[in-house]
């Protein structure tokens, strides 16, 4: 088959394949919470900023790991850091330091 | 000889253990701390999957007691640990020596209090899985006023390392839905809301309830757990949580809110433990000798447990568990505790 | 005039003292001289550099404020009181403040007055061409007294001498002790001195006894007093008329040297620094980069005392004591960006290592900036708050001024009973108020100030501050003292009150409008970081709980509070250690065995009554109580 290097709709579907373990495990490293979080949702229930613009941290997870990181980092733009949500998260993640960890590594470079 | 067994704690494992170490002919003495047997299971009302009456399971467990001493009102005072048996003081002045001694201290219910953010104790209009219970047994509380949209949330001091419960809880899926079938049934007309991280109904029937909940009570469940209440002029709540399927905050005006507290290790029974010096695990319940293929021994020979205080369990795993360590007081006390000679080796061997 | 003539002179003149060496040099100032100079010139170039880092506007507010005499008098003090009598850690710990103003204090009256001798005595040789460096130093090496011609003015000063040696030496002897057993003078931790600090240090040590050593031996020629006098019968005792003053003056001078040559890479820059420091301090200038400019004086200005060490809440958890301020100092200093990254990021910001700080260094200002180079250009996207925020009750345009307006703050909707309180202590006040942030707000700033990002917080700022003119409030009221500090320092509200619940509700009760029934209940009251030493309100919540029960101390209070370990002021410490540090503060806070714990701030109640359930203490024991369910009653 002769693949043309493009398709001619963009596809919706999650493409595993595209997933940069690399860029993960040096989030990871930097902020071992990535990696416990149970998707409940209890962070975007709370959210600040939520209230006026869609955001979720719990989204933005799934979108790395769904190698979506530039919608990830989308999300957490409108973030204000006020803390709410480290304070609901029932697994404790520090998720202060997680959003600034999201935005230092996937936003550089 | 007929050896003294003491047994610690009156629920439905203390109950079922003690009923059987009766029938196999052991001298059984059962103390529990509150003014009345039963435990949790006398404050509830009916049990899931099938709503039989709490009342005729215990009824059914305490007639089945035929002879076994047994103290209310009566608490632990002192514990002497001799070469092989235990030498108990209770509070009602009696001393008992006992070759064996099972601890069925099962649980607490979680103080909702504590988690501030529902506004348990607050707000007027939240109750727990426990109030909502006794509304069913005694149809008297003034929170509940013919609620037209009521809202269970899941998983209140379970899976929460915020407030040092990380086990789950097991049981109060189930609740959860067989409570909201049933408010369901007093309110026909109200709408029903299940808050849940993760649905756990993984016992016989229990299915079944969920899809009953769903077909026949139209019970919605969303997935996301409620993380911020508030409370409007006339008294009503706002809940906030994510719909996680949906992925979008959402938030519900609600007339009732009922939080499923979940389970917690006894308090009175970790004061029982500090005086055996038994361990506990991080989790708060106490260790057994293998969770697989000993789970009624503690690591403490003669000291066996059940039900509740060592994790979380339905009704029906605890009594299983109760029998189960009947059967393993029975084989130490006719397998190792006679030997008065290699009583060591065989504990080091056999425990 | 030639040393000769100079000495036929004065000999001519019977005067008290005369030049014994006419060439005024002997070789074993040499290493003295060396250790000096190269300090000197160090010092030099470092100030100009330093200087020269700070911003124009900056430097300028610097110099024009050493000419105010407002700030020159404060100079003084600060001067006098911080470097030489160190009467900031008097006040805390009586014995270290002995130890340490005995040393400072005391060599600097040596050096004073080793030069008030020369001038007096031998007034030439303060000329520097003569000797002027050193003379002063080695005064009593270089002079002879002339028998039967002492004056009282002469035996004055040498009593002065000698008194102020002893009086370093009792210093000295005490810093030897404390090396070995800190805990006697009240410190439990103290830091791990580096190389150059330990060349300094062991120099330090040896310094004082060497001059005493040397001033006796001499003071058969030079004269002395009550001590070198008594120490130089001692050896007559001993050694009869063999005496080696020489290599004791060679050994004193070698130690100066050393100690001299190795300061500027040692701890006991701040000696020299610190003065520097108080004046750019005192002028008002805050550091804008955690290493240059200002920022440098007070790397410098730190004595690597450890006084931070018992004073860090993270420090209930050994492992943690490298997160202190001192090592993130001394980190800075050495360049070292890993681990600066990593400690700035750990601090809880409770500010108690500035407050307890001997020359007010703030750490936690420079975390504060170190975290901003990391932080502060990262993106971020807020045209969200472009379009106008509402608060939900907040009355539109002008239509209600003058009204009081309540601002809960997002942690405090996660903590209602403190909502309901205010409500319901505003309704006995019959206080009419609008809640901004009824149905949630935008964030006040301070967390994005607090992990650096400057900019960001500017804009969350902005969005805040119009919702609020626009309200046409008079007062604002907050509840959060997170909020309260940013909305008082960095808001610049004009025409608007800002102030704390606990001031407003003080206020109701001191006016009249509000009665509060007293109960027996045990009160301890806990100072919440942001509130107490953030915005130095302690006064108004104890005066407001007295009325409502007794109030009983906990072992540290005010500004020596311990933080609750909630604080959102730390980027990385996981929930487990901040427990740890709930449990010690916790544990501060019932030493008097209170019935209820007592704070004025969500994040402290939430951390509190979560450390009381779960530290297993048997229920029915102490309760946590917002500020404003107390006074509810």
């Amino acid at each position: 088959m002769v693949d043309f290097g493009f398709g001619l709709v963009p596809s919706s579907r999650i493409n595993l394949d595209l997933f940069d373990k690399e860029k993960y495990e040096e989030l990871a490293a930097m902020e071992p919470d990535v990696r416990v979080c149970m998707a409940c949702g209890s962070c975007t229930a709370v959210c600040t900023a939520g209230r006026l613009v869609q955001t979720s941290l719990r989204e933005a997870i799934e979108d790395l790991k769904n190698a979506r990181p530039e919608k990830a980092l989308e999300m957490l733009g409108a973030c204000q850091l006020c803390g709410k949500c480290s304070m609901v998260c029932p697994r404790g993640i520090n998720t202060r330091h997680l959003i600034l960890s999201i935005t230092k590594v996937y936003s550089a470079g | 000889m007929k050896n003294n067994i003491l047994i610690i704690g009156g629920g439905p494992a203390g109950l079922e253990a003690s009923a059987q170490l009766q029938r196999m002919g052991y001298n059984v003495i059962l103390i529990e701390k509150s003014p009345r047997l039963g435990g949790h299971l006398a404050k509830w009302d009916r049990l899931f999957p099938d709503g039989v009456p709490a009342d005729d399971v215990l009824g059914g467990l305490i007639k089945e007691l035929n002879g076994v001493k047994y103290f209310t009102d009566t608490d632990i005072r002192a514990i002497n640990r001799l070469e092989k048996s235990y030498n108990v003081r209770l509070t009602n002045g009696i001393t008992v020596l006992s070759d064996a001694v099972l601890v069925a201290s099962g649980f607490d219910l979680f103080d909702a209090v504590r988690k501030e953010e529902y506004g348990y104790g607050i707000y007027d209009r939240v109750i727990t899985n426990a109030d909502l219970e006794a509304w069913f047994k005694t149809g008297s509380d003034k929170r509940i006023d013919n609620p037209r949209k009521i809202g269970f949330v899941h998983c209140v001091g379970s899976r929460d390392e915020k407030s040092g419960c990380r086990s789950c809880s097991k049981v109060c899926c189930a609740t959860a839905v067989k409570q909201a079938i049933e408010v369901k049934q007093a309110f026909p007309e109200a709408e029903v809301f299940c808050f849940y991280m993760d649905l756990r109904l993984f016992g016989r029937h229990y299915e079944d309830l969920y899809l009953k909940a769903q077909k026949e009570y139209g019970i919605r469940f969303i997935r996301g757990r409620v993380a911020e209440v508030s409370e409007n002029i006339d008294g009503t709540l706002v809940v906030k949580a994510e719909d996680t399927v949906a992925s979008k905050p959402l938030k519900a005006t609600l007339d009732l809110l009922v939080l499923m507290s979940g389970m917690r290790p006894s308090a009175s029974g970790k004061a029982v433990g500090d005086l055996l010096e038994m361990t506990v695990e991080e989790d708060g319940y106490f260790a057994v000798r293998s969770g697989i293929a000993a789970g009624q021994r503690s690591p403490l020979p003669g000291l066996f447990l059940a039900g509740a205080a060592t994790g979380p369990k339905t009704l029906p795993e605890t009594l299983a568990d109760a029998r189960a360590a009947a059967v393993e007081i029975d084989r130490y006390l006719t397998e190792i505790f006679p030997d008065a000679r290699n009583y060591k080796q065989l504990v080091r061997e056999r425990w | 005039m030639t040393p000769l003539n100079l000495i036929l002179a004065a000999q001519a003149a019977d005067p008290e003292v005369i030049d014994r060496i006419p060439s005024g040099y002997s070789h074993f100032v040499i290493p003295f001289t060396i250790g000096m100079t190269f300090m000197l010139c160090w010092i030099g170039v470092g100030c100009v550099r330093l200087l020269a880092a700070i911003p124009r506007a900056d430097r300028l507010k610097f110099w024009k404020s050493l000419f105010i005499p407002k700030t020159v008098v404060r100079n003084l003090k600060d001067l006098f009181g911080d470097c030489l009598l160190h009467v900031k850690i008097w006040q805390r710990k009586p014995l270290l403040g002995y130890m340490h103003s005995a040393i400072a204090f005391g060599w600097f009256m040596l050096i004073v007055l080793g030069h008030i001798e020369v001038a007096l005595f031998v007034p030439a040789r303060l000329n520097v061409a003569r000797g002027g460096l050193f003379y002063p130093i080695f005064y009593r090496y270089f002079v002879w007294m002339n028998p039967g011609h002492t004056t009282l003015r002469g035996s004055f000063f040498f009593f002065l001498m000698d008194f102020f040696l002893l009086y370093v030496l009792t210093g000295i002897a005490m810093a030897v002790f404390k090396r070995f057993r800190s805990i006697v003078l009240g410190m439990r931790h103290t830091t791990k001195p580096s190389l150059a600090d330990r060349v300094a240090l062991y120099s330090l040590w040896l310094i004082f006894p060497l001059r005493l050593l040397a001033e006796s031996f001499t003071a058969d020629l030079s004269g002395g007093s009550f001590l070198t006098v008594g120490v130089n019968h001692f050896w007559h005792f001993l050694f009869g008329d063999k005496l080696w003053f020489t290599p004791c003056w060679w050994a004193y001078s070698i130690c100066l040297g050393l100690f001299f040559a190795a300061m500027p890479f040692s701890r006991y820059m701040h000696i020299l620094t610190e003065v520097l420091w108080i004046l750019l301090r005192n002028a008002g200038i805050k550091p804008s980069h955690p290493r240059k400019g200002v920022a440098e004086a007070e790397i410098y200005a730190c004595s690597s005392c450890g006084l931070c060490l018992d004073a860090c809440p993270m420090n209930v958890q050994k492992k943690n004591l490298k997160y202190s301020s001192v090592y993130f100092i001394r980190f800075l200093r050495r360049h070292n960006e890993k681990k600066i990254n990593a400690i700035a990021d750990k601090c809880l910001m409770c500010d108690k290592c500035h407050a307890l700080c001997p020359v007010c260094v703030d750490a936690p200002a420079l975390r504060r900036a170190q975290r901003a180079t990391g932080n502060n250009a990262l993106p971020y996207n807020y045209s969200y708050l472009e379009t106008g925020v509402s608060g939900a009750d907040v009355p539109s345009k002008g239509s209600e001024r003058g009204g009081v307006l309540y601002f809960a703050g997002c942690m405090t909707h996660l903590t209602p009973r403190i909502i309901k309180a205010v409500d319901k202590v505003f309704k006995a006040a019959g206080i009419e108020y609008s809640f901004a942030d009824r149905d949630g707000g935008v964030c006040c700033g301070r967390p994005l100030m607090l992990a650096g990002r400057l900019e960001a917080a500017a804009k969350v700022i902005e969005a805040n501050k119009k919702m609020i003119e626009e309200s046409g409030c008079e007062t604002l009221v907050l509840s959060c003292p997170i909020c309260y500090k940013v909305f008082k320092e960095e808001y610049g509200l004009r025409g608007i009150k800002v102030i704390h619940y606990t001031q407003f509700i003080n206020d109701l009760i001191a006016s009249g409008k509000l009665k509060v029934e007293k109960t027996g209940e045990r009160i301890v009251y806990h100072d919440p970081c942001e509130l107490g030493r953030g915005c130095g309100v302690y006064i108004e919540p104890r005066a407001a709980l007295g009325q409502a029960g007794n109030l009983v101390k906990a072992r540290k209070e005010y500004d020596e509070s311990v933080c609750c370990g909630g604080s959102l002021g730390s980027l990385t410490l996981d929930t487990r250690d901040r427990a740890k540090i709930a449990e010690s503060s916790l544990d501060n806070l019932l030493a008097n065995d209170p019935d209820t714990i007592v704070t004025a701030c969500p994040l402290c109640l939430k951390t509190f009554s979560e450390a009381v359930s779960n530290s297993g203490r048997p229920p029915g024991g102490v309760a946590v109580k917002d500020f404003a369910e107390v006074i509810a009653g």
